[in-house]
């Protein structure tokens, strides 16, 4: 831990969570092109709950999502130190199989990215590399990821049509399918709904409600209502550094530092 | 008083209408060369130019050169654009950044502009005289070898292009292919290169425009031949060379018959290049 | 819905194979990458071995000698490296002042809407092959360079005029009056071969000359618009001296063309082996020297081609190293 670091959190920020922790970070540190971008953050996700991540742009929250599915990894000269536990294992170690990690923690991204292919083979194309299912158990298990996506009746009479055709707000949906589809344990929305109109939003939003029941959700936003509005556990980060995390209710009504109070407030962010 | 300031209005329209004068004379020229050769062109059309071969001089046709050419080009092509794309793959996706990535990159650009009348006689040497040893002497040259010899022309046309398009798809595709676990080679055979795919079948007709106007690497490869070929390994005709012997040879008729050569290959890389145009300008449009 | 974890020997099967076809995919992807190098060192090795005898036999004397007698067997290169370089040069000069007038027409004063369809129409230009400028050039621009143009360069400017009498100007100019004079009577000639070389480089040079243009940032141009620049102050102070290094580029990439451009310049040199100071003379270049002789030429004479096609190849590659040298540095400036 730096001396920043101690200053500031003399108290270690783990929320007391009253369910068993999914995911469990510990003194996790992130630094590319030697610049220390994360500062020794500690953290406990609880499963089955949403958990969102808020700061001011550039306070690592992003980043600190990019590490949960080690995707910085595709970049060179980036550098994760610390451990991340998922149901007890490393993921950070070298030894964890991106092929498991991956088939357990999924993504969605900020813009949605269909793959430049029919709606059916965008959600079955994960599912072809992890699994070997019969045409009837792939159709069955696009149609499911389909419906938790609630996405099904709106694309199910065009599963042959291209994906790109869709409209943003059902891109987002599908890329949710395609991520549902391979059943990971964990969810990892990063400003799932920042290129989407409202309505779109809050479709998106109602979805991750529903979606809790199954997945560990862990969602970036920069937009606080969002975060008030979906979460049951709140982080704020700033300036590379867990300020604070705990119940979404006590964030938003009493928060115990200033700085989370300065920008929930709106005072600066 | 005004007069530097007078100066320097009269420099400037001066300027100016210079710049249009040398864009009339860019264009005048575009104008002259369509002009003549369209003219020329037509008048010499004729339907024997599709059905005679060349065997038969001033009353034959061109119709062993065209196939000639059609044989050449797709052997060219073939050869160079799996070559191609895998390599401009290589440069977008694995070795973006890497020093011997960027002198690959930088020597493709070089080999872009390389004087096409040498990779003639780079084929001449690697593919006829071998051919020739083995066929005890008697020169071999072939088909097979002009296509060698205009897929070293179209390739660096392919790998650049290749390489650009991948590098304007958006990154967010590789993240979301690799966060569901898929492997990078998958990911990059099977969705960065769809994603890119209207603009590598550009960068491909553009080398194939490229191409099928080539005399020089010709000469001394495919060599010619006045009757039907059919078969890659024997001497075969193309359009361009058969216009350069023919434009070189006394006879009006002749002449004509060039013009009328030239008038094809100068219909065909315009269509072309209009066509990769239009599929280039309409993958923009649903990008966005 | 139950969570179901996949045997981890399944996975870490998976892994090895996923880690094995990577690796082979990444190697053919290299291998094809290398044939790019291959080819050009291919080309030039190629070429080195097949031109060693002229070297070994003519050594240094090769590249001084202006014998070209394949009934002695005794070959030198300087008339095709004279013309090939004479011709690329005039072309240059011709090209580069128009090909920078049609890049500022088209990013500073033409109408928005006429930008774009001009600018494909110089792009044509380059798509057209090049036969078809030697043809155009055999059949229609060198007689009609024969019938109005030489007369008046003979008689205004050469030193062997028509009517007899001597011009103002090869009196009083030295050099001059030999570069225009000639008793040959036909238009093929290198200044010829150097005009239609020129409008063939000038898409090439105006197209890099209107890319680099359009990458000076705006503010930079407003500021001197806010100044009271003229539209030619701005680009003669603030574009061209900004883009310098891009527009030699492409200005070295020209060259490189023209340099190794065969049929456009076979069609209208002349194809004559000897050394003339008159740009209306005939000529030849390596590339056209080539192109005629190599289907004939066995033994020695085929070496000292090979041997010139090594010597146009190393030129040419340099030119074209120091246009995209030069063409990078501006890229670089841009990403920072």
């Amino acid at each position: 831990m730096t001396d920043s670091a101690i200053a500031t959190n003399p108290t270690p920020v783990v929320a007391a969570a009253a369910v068993s922790p999914k995911l469990t970070v510990r003194d996790l540190h992130f630094y590319y092109n030697g610049f220390h971008a994360l500062k020794g953050i500690d953290m406990d996700i609880p499963e089955k709950q949403v958990t969102a991540i808020i700061g001011p742009s550039g306070c690592g929250k992003s980043t600190l999502l990019r590490i949960f599915n080690r995707i910085y990894a595709i970049y060179p000269k980036l550098e994760a130190k610390g451990s991340i536990e998922l149901d007890g294992e490393n993921i950070l170690d070298p030894g964890y199989s991106m092929n498991r990690l991956r088939s357990k923690v999924g993504m969605v991204f900020q813009k949605p990215v269909p793959f430049p292919m029919t709606i059916f083979e965008n959600v079955a194309y994960g599912i072809r590399h992890h699994e070997k299912l019969s045409k009837a158990d792939m159709e069955n298990r696009v149609e499911q990821a389909l419906r938790s996506s609630a996405l099904w009746d709106e694309v199910k009479d065009k599963l042959k049509q291209n994906a790109l055709g869709l409209s943003g707000g059902q891109q987002q949906r599908l890329c949710i399918a395609r991520a549902i589809a391979l059943k990971p344990e964990v969810l990892l929305l990063d400003e799932p709904t920042s290129a989407l109109d409202p309505i779109a939003t809050g479709r998106i939003e109602q979805l991750v409600e529903e979606l809790k029941s199954q997945f560990t959700i862990v969602i970036v936003t920069h937009n606080m209502q969002q975060a008030a509005r979906v979460s049951d556990l709140t982080a704020f980060m700033y300036l590379g550094e867990m300020i604070e995390f705990d119940q979404t209710e006590k964030i938003f009504t009493k928060p115990s530092k200033k700085q989370t109070e300065d920008y929930i407030t709106g005072r600066f962010g | 008083m005004n007069s530097p300031y007078l100066r320097r209005r009269i420099t400037n329209a001066l300027a100016m209408l210079l710049s249009t004068l040398a864009t009339l004379v860019g264009l005048a020229f575009l104008a002259w060369i369509l002009w003549e050769t369209l003219r020329r062109g037509i008048s010499a059309l004729d339907l024997k130019l599709f059905t005679k071969i060349t065997a038969y001089g001033e009353d034959g046709g061109l119709a062993n050169a065209m196939v000639g050419s059609l044989i050449i080009n797709f052997i060219g092509i073939a050869i160079a654009t799996p070559i191609g794309v895998l390599a401009g793959t290589w440069l977008a996706e694995y070795a973006n950044r890497t020093k011997l990535g960027e002198s690959i990159r930088f020597l493709n650009d070089i080999l872009l502009s390389a004087p096409s009348i040498v990779m003639g006689l780079f084929v001449y040497t690697i593919i006829v005289l071998p051919s020739t040893a083995l066929t005890h002497g008697s020169t071999s040259f072939s088909g097979f070898a002009g296509g060698v010899a205009l897929a070293l022309i179209a390739l660096p046309v392919i790998v650049r292009t290749t390489d650009e398009m991948l590098r304007l798809v958006p990154s967010t595709l590789r993240e979301a292919a690799l966060s569901l676990g898929v492997p990078q080679w998958k990911l990059t055979l099977q969705i960065l290169i769809r994603a890119a795919r209207s603009g590598i079948i550009t960068g491909v007709l553009l080398a194939l425009a490229r191409i099928s106007g080539e005399t020089a690497p010709l000469l001394f490869t495919a060599f010619g031949n006045n009757y039907m070929a059919i078969n890659p390994i024997e001497k075969m005709s193309s359009l361009p060379q058969i216009i350069y012997q023919y434009a070189n040879d006394p006879g009006d008729a002749m002449h004509a018959l060039a013009w009328a050569g030239a008038f094809v290959i100068t219909m065909f890389v315009l269509l072309l290049s209009l066509g990769s145009r239009l599929i280039l300008s309409r993958t923009k449009v649903s990008h966005d | 819905m139950p969570v179901v974890d996949i045997a981890p020997s399944i996975l870490e099967q998976r892994s090895r194979r996923d880690a094995r076809h990577e690796r082979l995919f990444r190697w053919l992807l290299k291998g094809c990458a290398l044939i790019v190098l291959a080819a050009l060192l291919g080309a030039a090795g190629a070429t080195l071995w097949g031109g060693r005898d002229a070297f070994a036999t003519f050594g240094w004397h090769f590249l001084v000698s202006s014998e070209w007698d394949p009934g002695n067997d005794v070959y030198g290169a300087l008339v095709p490296v004279y013309g090939t370089i004479v011709t690329s040069l005039i072309a240059l000069l011709i090209a580069v002042p128009i090909s920078f007038g049609i890049a500022l027409y088209l990013s500073e004063v033409a109408p928005a809407w006429l930008r774009t369809p001009v600018a494909s129409a110089i792009e044509l230009l380059a798509g057209i092959p090049s036969i078809i400028y030697g043809m155009w050039g055999l059949f229609i621009f060198a007689p009609f360079f024969a019938d109005h143009i030489k007369p008046w360069l003979t008689s205004n400017l050469g030193n062997k005029p028509d009517d007899g009498k001597l011009s103002w100007v090869a009196q009083h100019v030295p050099f001059v009056g030999k570069l225009f004079g000639s008793d040959y009577p036909f238009g093929a000639s290198i200044l010829v071969a150097g005009i239609v070389l020129a409008i063939m480089v000038i898409p090439f040079i105006s197209s890099v000359m209107r890319e680099v243009f359009q990458t000076v940032p705006t503010r930079l141009k407003e500021s001197a618009y806010a100044l009271g620049s003229s539209t030619w102050e701005v680009s003669w102070d603030i574009v061209l001296p900004y883009t310098r290094s891009a527009v030699i580029g492409g200005i070295f990439l020209g060259l490189g063309r023209a340099l190794g451009e065969t049929m456009a310049v076979t069609f209208v040199l002349g194809n004559a082996m000897h050394l003339s100071a008159s740009l209306l003379d005939p000529g030849t270049s390596i590339a056209s020297t080539i192109a005629n002789q190599f289907s004939e030429a066995s033994g020695l004479q085929k070496s000292a081609l090979m041997a010139l096609a090594f010597l146009l190849f190393v030129v040419t590659f340099i030119v074209l190293l120091i246009a995209r040298l030069m063409l990078r540095r501006l890229a670089s400036k841009e990403g920072r």
